[in-house]
Parts: structure tokens; sequence; C-alpha cells
């Protein structure tokens, strides 16, 4: 199958934006991409009025928080820099014995990148583009807040944009033969000097969350593509794990 | 309609089908016939739809029609597919109705399926988003599932109503809560205005060689070797993940307009908005003016292709609603709900039986509370009464209610009110400093104006019940205590008396005013300590003649320590004195006016029927004695401006007091009748 991409727009935040728009991203995507029974739960953001969607589940949440605090750790040692969030669901498929151990195949599916401009506070007087000198007082004032009305304008347009994704027909399509249970990797691209420096995440939702930093070396439970409508007794037990609350597998 | 299992066993499908109402119900052969369509219902269907086994056999009884099981489940999908639009749309526009943010464990023990049996899964889990019920939701879609899958169109209505205050409203009418509670909308005037406009459409296809019959058949040659319906089935089991991602999505849209914003703030906020959402369903469509139509946007959800139709969704959504929300809400603080302060459930209407009874019942009204907080405590004392005020039931002491009560419990105001004397009114008392720690607003919500203010340096809170909280309001802060006392007891305004009471602590003469009781009450309110080594009671000889006048006048002083004055409020009804409290307040008189009258001299506020106090002013010459300077002062302190943080301030310190009467409450009850404290007991500090 082929893999869809979408490259979502360019965001500026500054260092202490990056967790409340990643929150707000992550989570959205994985709203639209979990289609076990969920119980939605509406989130706040801290710095935006705007009220995103959980899917109500915790682990999920603390693997999400996880990564963006590492996310955030590596833009404090390079600020100023561009970044990139890339959010891959992936089919996994049989392992290959091979000589020097098992192979993990991975089949993505779909592949969202979440592009963040994090500027420094220190150094954002001296912009970026024109290099004005550093504004003080009400014009620096002035600037944060208009950045950040911007800002919460454009995370409205990626919030959009990731609803017309989602939806796409070409995409959708693709989930009828993908797990109920979705892998997914997250990774950061951090550009630094061209370098990229990669900081990787397999998360699984519920039950084979293992979370490792490298997927190379992580050795997931195999989750079939399961027939939603098309096993009555594996239906019932996955109704009596719904009715406990519990994604459906 | 719900049925709870979706058992095999004929006898439950039939004591099912029995049970349901309409064209389901049948008798003799009708019943047979359809008892035989539902078992072969059960037997053949080999997979089952989340929640579809539930109502299937209501589908076959209703729509015979169906040529298949099949067809009836795909009718079923279309059908909760509207439900489940119009649920999502109303649990985040519907304020008050909504379920959202609920916890697991609510969900888990939320009564909302109806369902007994395990095999089958209540209606809010249909395409795997589990949401709580939402009335108005299951209350319009059921009207609007017999109209035969017609286009739902729901409009979401911006409601601006103007906060029109009416004097003449009677006791228990609207006091200027959210408009979509009980007010009576009729009496306002108001205007709506479409907001958003959501259409849920199923089109019907005419073709039969329409390109979803080909993806249809394609889908069954590929699995299941060519047979129509289960190349049906098929499909309609791969499009049903596109309705999951389609809710999914519409959950998350839904909160990224505008309209939301407004909508949470409604649910969260307990400031009393003019504005409002409500909604209509209709199956047809309204156009929108050209206007109407330039100021909104509109976005379409991929549509959703079914084997013999198309299922869409669209929304049409005003841009900003900055224009329609420009009116600011009015704050809390200002406004006065009959709930708190007329509630008789509130111990300090028992506490306050023992206080004279006011002839009418006033709605517990005040629309400008808040310019008590910038209120001159002078003003206080120069309102004349407004007949229309609760406080004109005891020919109280002032008529504009938001003069009256709150400038007495006015946090900043370190004198208190001098209703009878404006001289005296800036004399600060040395209790004042505690009294902006204990006094609660006797208008906040959470305080029922009936109750007796916690007054300050009170050692024992639970002073403030009744007859023995009288005696300790004027011992701390007499002024304060019974205004705040007089606005919530039995109708009557006892400001006045324990303000020239308390004015007097400072500058010497005693002001003790008349309580209505009669001469005990005069003897017992002698009794009354001072903060001060002057106190009213020092000069008690002078007052007593004045109680007198008060006590022709039906002043009553709720806080007045005496007998009688108590046994005359249980005449009255908590009711009827809030009411004519709140009467009162609602037709007082603007603070601006008082306030220019406070600078007036005394003399100008003499009258005899309504204001006991200015007549004991004149009466008592030694209040001559320093009358510029305490006029100044109060002029002063009158027009000090509060702000809004002070005023929470206070109304913090209101309700603590409230809270802390309503606690002695019990333990006073029997105080009441025991008459005043002594002397000895003073509390002050």
């Amino acid at each position: 199958m082929n893999c869809q991409t979408c490259q979502l727009k360019e965001l500026v935040v500054v260092p202490t934006e990056i967790q409340d728009v990643l929150r707000c991203i992550l989570h959205t995507i994985i709203f639209h991409r979990a289609l076990g029974l969920v119980r939605p739960q509406d989130v706040e953001c801290e710095h935006f009025e705007i009220t995103y969607v959980h899917c109500g589940d915790h682990e999920i949440e603390k693997k999400i928080d996880e990564k963006i605090d590492q996310f955030v750790g590596w833009v404090e040692k390079h600020p100023n820099r561009k970044g990139q969030v890339c959010l891959s669901f992936y089919e996994v498929k049989n392992k290959h014995a091979t000589w020097f151990g098992n192979k993990i195949e991975r089949l993505y599916w779909e592949q969202w990148y979440i592009n963040l401009h994090v500027l420094n506070p220190k150094s954002h007087g001296k912009s970026h583009y024109t290099k004005a000198p550093v504004s003080t007082g009400e014009n620096a004032s002035e600037e944060s807040s208009s950045r950040h009305a911007a800002l919460e304008s454009s995370l409205h347009e990626v919030l959009f944009q990731i609803i017309r994704f989602a939806n796409e027909k070409k995409t959708t399509f693709q989930l009828y033969k993908t797990l109920r249970l979705y892998h997914f990797h997250m990774r950061s691209q951090l550009q630094v000097h061209q370098t990229p420096l990669l900081v990787g995440m397999l998360m699984c939702l519920r039950g084979c969350c293992r979370l490792d930093i490298l997927p190379c070396s992580v050795d997931y439970k195999i989750m079939q593509a399961i027939n939603y409508f098309s096993e009555p007794g594996l239906y019932s037990v996955v109704n009596e794990a719904e009715e406990k609350g519990h994604f459906v597998h | 309609m719900e049925l709870g299992s979706g058992s095999s066993r004929p006898s439950d499908q039939e004591s099912e089908v029995s049970l349901l109402g309409g064209p389901c119900t049948a008798s003799g052969p009708s019943v047979n016939s359809l008892k035989l369509r539902s078992i072969y219902v059960s037997v053949s269907m080999p997979w089952r739809f989340p929640g579809l086994t539930r109502n299937l056999w209501i589908e076959m009884a209703t729509s015979p029609s169906h040529s298949s099981p099949e067809s009836a489940i795909i009718e079923q999908v279309i059908t909760e597919f509207f439900a489940k639009s119009l649920h999502i749309i109303l649990e985040s526009r519907s304020p008050y109705v909504s379920s959202r943010n609920y916890s697991v464990d609510q969900f888990m023990s939320s009564p909302s399926s109806s369902c007994s049996s395990s095999s089958s899964m209540p209606r809010d889990k249909w395409f795997n988003l589990a949401l709580r019920d939402c009335p108005a939701a299951l209350e319009n879609f059921d009207i609007w599932r017999k109209s035969n899958l017609e286009p739902l169109v729901i409009d979401i209505i911006l409601i601006r109503r103007a906060l029109v205050p009416d004097v003449a409203r009677p006791l228990g009418g609207c006091l200027l809560r959210n408009f979509s509670g009980n007010c009576d909308l009729a009496r306002e005037p108001k205007s709506w205005k479409i907001v958003e406009r959501w259409i849920v459409q199923y089109e019907r296809h005419k073709s039969s060689s329409s390109k979803n019959h080909k993806d249809v058949r394609k889908c069954g040659t590929k699995n299941n070797g060519g047979s129509s319906c289960s190349s049906e089935t098929a499909f309609y089991k791969k499009t049903y993940k596109r309705y999951i991602i389609l809710f999914r999505s519409l959950y998350v849209f839904i909160r990224l307009l505008p309209t939301y914003k407004l909508f949470h703030e409604l649910n969260s906020s307990g400031q009393i908005c003019p504005l409002s959402l409500s909604h209509r369903i209709s199956s047809s469509i309204q156009p929108f003016t050209q206007e109407d139509e330039a100021k909104m946007s509109q976005f379409t959800f991929v549509p959703i292709d079914t084997p013999r139709g198309r299922l869409s969704l669209s929304v049409q959504y005003l841009r900003t609603l900055e224009d329609i929300r420009s009116e600011p809400s009015a704050p809390l603080s200002v406004q006065f709900i009959l709930d708190y302060v007329g509630s008789p459930t509130t111990d300090p209407f028992r506490r306050l039986k023992s206080l004279p009874s006011a002839p009418s019942s006033p709605a517990l009204v005040s629309f400008t509370r808040q310019h008590s907080w910038s209120n001159d405590h002078g003003a206080l004392a120069s309102v004349p009464l407004c007949p229309s005020v609760a406080c004109s039931e005891a020919r109280g002491i002032c008529c504009n209610p938001s003069l009256c009560l709150p400038s007495l419990i006015h946090r900043n105001d370190h004198s208190p009110p001098v209703i009878s004397e404006p001289q005296n009114a800036a004399v600060t008392h040395k209790n004042n400093m505690s009294f902006d720690e204990f006094w609660p607003s006797p208008f906040s919500p959470t305080l029922s104006p009936s109750s007796p203010a916690h007054l300050p340096g009170q050692r024992s809170p639970n002073a403030l019940q009744s007859g023995s909280s009288q005696i300790d309001i004027a011992k701390a802060h007499p002024i304060t205590a019974s205004q705040t006392q007089a606005c919530s007891s039995e109708g009557k305004l006892q400001i006045q008396m324990d303000t020239v009471r308390y004015g007097n602590y400072q500058t010497g003469p005693t002001i003790v005013k008349g309580f209505p009781s009669g001469k005990d009450d005069t003897e017992k309110l002698a009794e009354l300590p001072s903060s001060s080594t002057q106190g009213p009671l020092s000069r008690s000889p002078s007052g007593l003649s004045l109680l007198d006048k008060f006590d022709d006048s039906g002043f009553a002083c709720p806080f007045a320590d005496y007998k009688d004055v108590t046994e005359s409020c249980n005449r009255r009804s908590p009711h009827a004195v809030v009411g004519a409290v709140v009467q009162m307040l609602m037709t007082a008189a603007p603070l601006r006016q008082d306030l220019y009258n406070l600078c007036r001299p005394p003399q100008v506020f003499m009258d005899e029927s309504l204001n006991p106090c200015v007549q004991y002013d004149q009466a008592n010459t030694e209040q001559s004695e320093c009358p510029a300077s305490t006029s100044e002062t109060l002029a002063s302190v009158l027009l000090k401006s509060k702000t809004a943080a002070e005023g929470l301030e206070e109304l913090r310190r209101y309700k603590e007091m409230k809270e802390s009467i309503l606690k002695q409450g019990a333990s006073r009850s029997s105080d009441v009748d025991n008459g005043p404290r002594s002397p000895g007991n003073n509390d002050q500090s």
C-alpha cells in the first residue's frame, strides 16, 4: 500500500509553547486514527483558546508527553532551529528470520510531519528575517502578542488540515486493512546543520505499549488485521472489552 | 423503543416485539408474522453491528419493505448516523445539557444504556464514539426519526436578551439569571441570530447503475462471491470505518468553531450573560440572506457513499461572533438571585423569625449592587425610603437598596453608613478594621440577605442569629450588620438604626434607633456594648425617645436585641420579608442621587415615616457637634471608587459571614427568645 504523507503547516513557536502545540496536534491525529471505542475528553490548550480532544487513554497521553519532553530538551540544547516531528502509522509484517536476527518489517501507510520553527525568546529580538534591532518595552510585548495570535490562527489551520486529510478517501481506504490497534512511530527530525538527528519513539495503542527510544531494538507483538464485522466470536470478546472500558482489540 | 437484548431465542424476541409501541404492536396474525420475521433476522444474521441488533426488530416490524436484513441494517446505520451527528452537535451547543468531559467511571456507571444484555451496545457507543446521553439530542431525534430520513437541519441560534430590570417583578420572578433558565422571556426584548447551520443529508441514488453500486458489486465479488446482499454488507463494513473517522473529525471540528467558545463560556461561567445558545431542528433548509451568507463560512465533510445513497454532513458558520458578543455581560455581583436570597431553606430566615414582618414580600433583586462598592455610606443614610423596596415595609432606612445595604457592608468604608447622621457617616470605628474581614455581602449568591452578617471582631460568629445575632451585630458593627439584616429579614431595613447607633460610637451621641418593638427594645439596645468607650448605650436616654418614634413607624432592626422585634418578625414569612426587601431595592432611587443628597444637610432627609434615623438625627442635638467634618469625610468616602477586586473581596467576606451565620443558626435558635445579651458580653475587640 502507498504511504500517505501529510506535511502540516509550519508553526513558529517559542519553547514555552512547544508542549501545548505538539500535544494539541498529536492528540488530534491519534484521535482520528485510533478507531477503537474511545471516550473523548476535551482538553483546553494552556496558551491558546483551542479545545482539542484526547482519546482518553492515559498511557498514550503519558507517552506523548514523554516524547514531547525529549523534543523540548533537544530544543533547549539547540535553540533557534527548525524541527520536525513525524508521527508514522505502520503495519508490522512478519518477522523475517535472518542470520543476524529477526527483522521486523514495517509498512508505513501514513505519516504526519509536524514542522516547528522554534524561536529562542532571548535572541528573538533580532528578527530571523529582517534582522531588525531588538525591540524593547511595549513594542516587544506587541510583537509577542501578535506572534501569539498568529500562532493560534496557524494552529487552527493545522487542525483543520488534519481533519481534511484524515477524511480523505484515499487515506481512509488504507484503514480498511489496518490494525484496530495501530502501531505508530514518532520521531523527531531536528536539522542541525543539515544533519538529521533522530529521536525515535515507538508507541502502540494498548496491548503493546513498550516504549523504547529506537525502534530497531523493539520486538512488538504483531497484531493481525481484524475484520471488525466478520467474527462474531471475536466480537463478543471485543464487546466485553468495550463494556469494561478498554479499547477494542 | 429500546430493546435490551439481541437474544436469538424466539420467545425473547416475541416478548420484545410485543413491547414495542406503534406499528410494532399488533395482534393476531400480524404478531405472528412479526415473530417469524424477527426469528429469521436473528438466526440469519452472521455478523453484528454494534447496537444494531437492538433496533433491528423495530426496523423489521415498521418497514416491511426491507428486502433483506442487510438492507435493514444499512438503513439502521444511516439512522444512527443522523442520531450521532445530532448528538455530537447538540452536546457542544446546548448549554447545561452537555455531557462532555465525563469521567470513565461516570460513564461506566451511567444509566445511559438502556440495554441489559452484554451482547448489544447502547446508542452512545455507535461508531466507536462513546458519548453520554444528551437529552436535547435524544428528544429531538426521536421526533425526527419519524421523518423517514429527511434532511436534518440544525440551526444553532444565538439569542441576546436585554437586561431590563423590572422593578415590579413579583416575588419569585426572574432575577437576571442566564436566560436559558427561568426568566420570563416574553417580558424581555431579545434578538436572535443563526450562527451555525448543520445539515445532515442522505441522498438516495436514483439510478441503480450508480458508481456506488459498482463499488458494492466489486466489493461483493471480491469477498463473497458475487451476492448482491453480501456485497452491500461487505461494502458497509468498509464504510463503517469512514463513519467512525467522520465522527471523530466532527467531534474535533465542532470545538474549533467560534460558537464553541461561547458555549464553553456559558456553560462554565457563572456570570449572568444576555447571550444564550439555542437550537432549532427542521427538515427544510431556509436560505440565508446575502448579507448573512457573506459573513458565513462553509465546511463540508467528505461524503460517504452507501450502496443506495450518499451521506453528507456540512456546516455553515459565522466566522466571528465578536460583533454579536460586543455587549458585556453583567457581573454576578450586581445581580441577585432569588434562590439564594429568598430561599426558605436558608437558616437566616428562621433566625430572623422574631424580626418584625414586612407587609409585602419583595423580590430580592438589586440591579445596582455594584454601585454599593462605590457608594458612600452617607448616601445610604441620605436615601429616602423607596416605597417599592422591601425596606419600606418597615419604613426602613434606605430607599435605594443598593445604597442601603451594600454600603453598610462596604469593605472599604470604615465609617458606618450614616443614614440618620450624615455628619457621622464617615466616622471610623475601630471595629471597621475587622469589618472588612468578616462582613459578607448580603447580596452574594451564597449569602441570603436574610442572613445576618457576621460582624467583624465578633468573637462569637453565631451571634448573628435572630435576636442574639442582633445583639452581637450591634456590638461589632451594628450598622452594616443591621443593614444586612434589614434587607434580608422580614422586609424591614434596620439600617438606619444601627447605622446611626454605630456612627455614634465614635462621636459619642447615642443613636439608638427605634425598634418597632417598643421601649423594651430600646432598653435592650441600650444594653448593647459599643466598640468605643462611648457607645450608643451611653446615650440611651436620648435614644429611647426616638425609639418610640421608630416604633410608631414600624421600623424594626433585625439586629436589635429586642424580644418584641424578633417576635414581630415571626409574624411574616421569610418570603414576604425577602420580597419586600427586594422590592425596595428594585425601586430604590439611583445611587448618585443619594450621593448628592448625602452632602445636603441632614434636614433634607427628614421624614418621619420613612427615615426614622434622620428624625433621630434632628432630635439628637449632639449630632451637630461635628457635622461638617463628618459630611466631608463621608463625601470623600462616598466618592471613593471601589475596585472590582475590593468588591470581590468584600463579597467573599460576606459569604464567609453568611456561612458562619448559617452554622450558628442551629445553635442560636434557642437564643432568639432569650433576649439580648448583657453588655458584659461585648465581644468587640
